[in-house]
């Protein structure tokens, strides 16, 4: 099993980039990706993710390998309605929140991450996407500082937190920190440089270690090529590719 | 064959560590069938640092690649700020085989300074890496600044690094340059990248590049195979054009 655990529908608004179910097949295919955790693009713009969130669960039904994170904001007063109604749905694994874009620290999310919890579904903290350096003028994201989110997940043992794209730097200061949460998982996306994936599974053990493409955002190959240079042990390799996912979201 | 334009020996300033570095990078690059790594040291990663600094970060490279001669392939470094000291200092490493100048953060490419530099690689028909950013605050050289050097250097070969950092925006300039080259080192996968060079620049004027230690192989040449692209556009992307280039033939 290989399963992307950060995989994207929807458009990106600044260039012209549109992933649709049935070019995330083809990129499945192409990279021998057998599984994808999917959130909707629009859901990081849209203040009230309802929409984009259901217009994700329709394209996804009936396909029986993808996954939905939808992305919800505990800004929106409702948002246990929202999560309530998401929830429901058996191709829910995951929740995605992200900070940066819908502008609120991480603590202002624990009630959500706890019920999210409650009801077994990991949160995933988005703690960044594009490279700062090429936001577009009129839209600066903050990034999530990794210690907040890690706080976040250290005061609620009992929920299951995925830190999406973090950066090699990171892993210096908050490396051992996560190792020592549990509770925590981080997907490699958006880690570069030499090495970096084995970097990554020394610094918080291989089995917290995630596949994640961000396609159609990034290139696909590229996350599977920074896998494979890594020349871990069979066993390790597999774990990352797959099977962390595949216990942490419950896959069958 | 597989030619990555642009690599450096990490950020320690001896040579021992940068050692220790070059095999890493080799080891990655062979686990990818990179046949070459033109190495470029940056000094002492200042910004504009002194004569002295600069020569014995060339001397690292050349000794490096005095270790590695089938698999490296020196550029020399320079300051144009100091510009008596660049060109005595472009001389002795070409002749100790330097292929290629890189020119960093010193000063503009289309400042004064550097006209001599650009001439001077012209004569000796070596191809200039420059790295490039349109991104705020502007105080790096653009593609605006390489336009204006490329159209006063017809006969100088200009690579701009890091063309993620300057996108459509950038391309657009560049574009009439016929002299003037992007490679897609050093950013993160972003999607269409590659193929947006090509479309604005022709497969004849891309490069692959990593930025390794910084990037890896893999995140760069993910982009590489997975752009849409014809194999004849991916093997000059890939290696032909830095061939062309270089002056000669990298066949093993």
């Amino acid at each position: 099993m290989r399963f992307d655990a950060a995989a994207y529908l929807g458009e990106w608004p600044f260039f012209e980039l549109r992933g649709t179910v049935a070019a995330l097949r083809r990129s499945m295919v192409r990279t021998q990706v057998t599984h994808a955790l999917v959130s909707p693009l629009q859901g990081f713009f849209q203040a009230d993710p309802t929409p984009a969130n259901a217009k994700l669960l329709r394209a996804l039904a009936g396909h029986g390998n993808l996954y939905a994170a939808p992305i919800l904001n505990p800004k929106m007063a409702n948002w246990e309605q929202q999560l309530a109604e998401v929830a429901g749905n058996p191709q829910v694994r995951a929740v995605r929140l992200a900070p940066g874009f819908h502008g609120y620290a991480c603590e202002a999310a624990g009630a959500l991450a706890e019920a999210a919890g409650a009801r077994r579904r990991p949160v995933i903290v988005q703690t960044k996407f594009q490279d700062r350096r090429n936001h577009p003028p009129l839209a600066n994201m903050p990034e999530v500082p990794i210690g907040e989110a890690l706080d976040l997940a250290a005061s609620l043992p009992a929920v299951r937190f995925v830190l999406a794209a973090m950066h090699r730097a990171e892993l210096t200061g908050a490396g051992a920190r996560i190792a020592a949460l549990p509770n925590v998982w981080m997907d490699m996306s958006h880690l570069d440089g030499l090495a970096c994936v084995r970097q990554a599974a020394e610094a918080v053990g291989f089995e917290r270690v995630l596949l994640g493409t961000c396609w159609p955002f990034f290139y696909a190959t590229s996350a599977l090529l920074k896998v494979s240079e890594a020349q871990l042990p069979r066993r390790e390799q597999g774990a990352i590719l797959g099977g962390n996912a595949r216990r942490l979201f419950r896959i069958r | 064959m597989i030619i990555d334009f642009h690599a450096h020996p990490g950020y320690a300033h001896e040579l021992a560590a940068q050692r220790q570095e070059v095999a890493a990078i080799l080891q990655e690059a062979a686990f990818h069938g990179v046949a070459w790594v033109c190495l470029s040291s940056l000094a002492d990663w200042s910004a504009s640092p002194t004569p002295e600094a600069v020569r014995t970060g060339n001397d690292a490279v050349l000794a490096l690649v005095a270790e590695h001669p089938d698999h490296l392939i020196p550029f020399c470094y320079v300051n144009p700020v100091h510009t008596g000291a660049a060109l005595e200092e472009l001389d002795r490493c070409v002749a100790a085989g330097a292929a290629g100048v890189k020119l960093w953060i010193a000063c503009k490419l289309d400042e004064e300074c550097v006209r001599p530099v650009l001439d001077r690689a012209a004569g000796l028909r070596l191809p200039v890496l420059q790295h490039c950013s349109n991104r705020p605050p502007r105080e790096h050289t653009t593609p605006a600044d390489a336009a204006a050097a490329a159209a006063r250097h017809p006969e100088t070969q200009i690579v701009l690094a890091h063309s993620a950092f300057f996108g459509d925006e950038g391309f657009a300039e560049i574009a009439p340059y016929a002299n003037v080259h992007a490679d897609f080192a050093g950013s993160e996968p972003e999607a269409l990248l590659v193929e947006r060079g090509v479309r604005w620049l022709g497969a004849e004027r891309v490069l692959f590049g990593t930025d390794t230690p910084i990037r890896s192989f893999g995140s760069s040449l993910g982009r590489a195979y997975e752009a849409k692209l014809s194999a004849r556009e991916r093997a000059l992307i890939l290696g032909g054009n830095a061939q062309r280039l270089l002056g000669r033939s990298f066949a093993r």
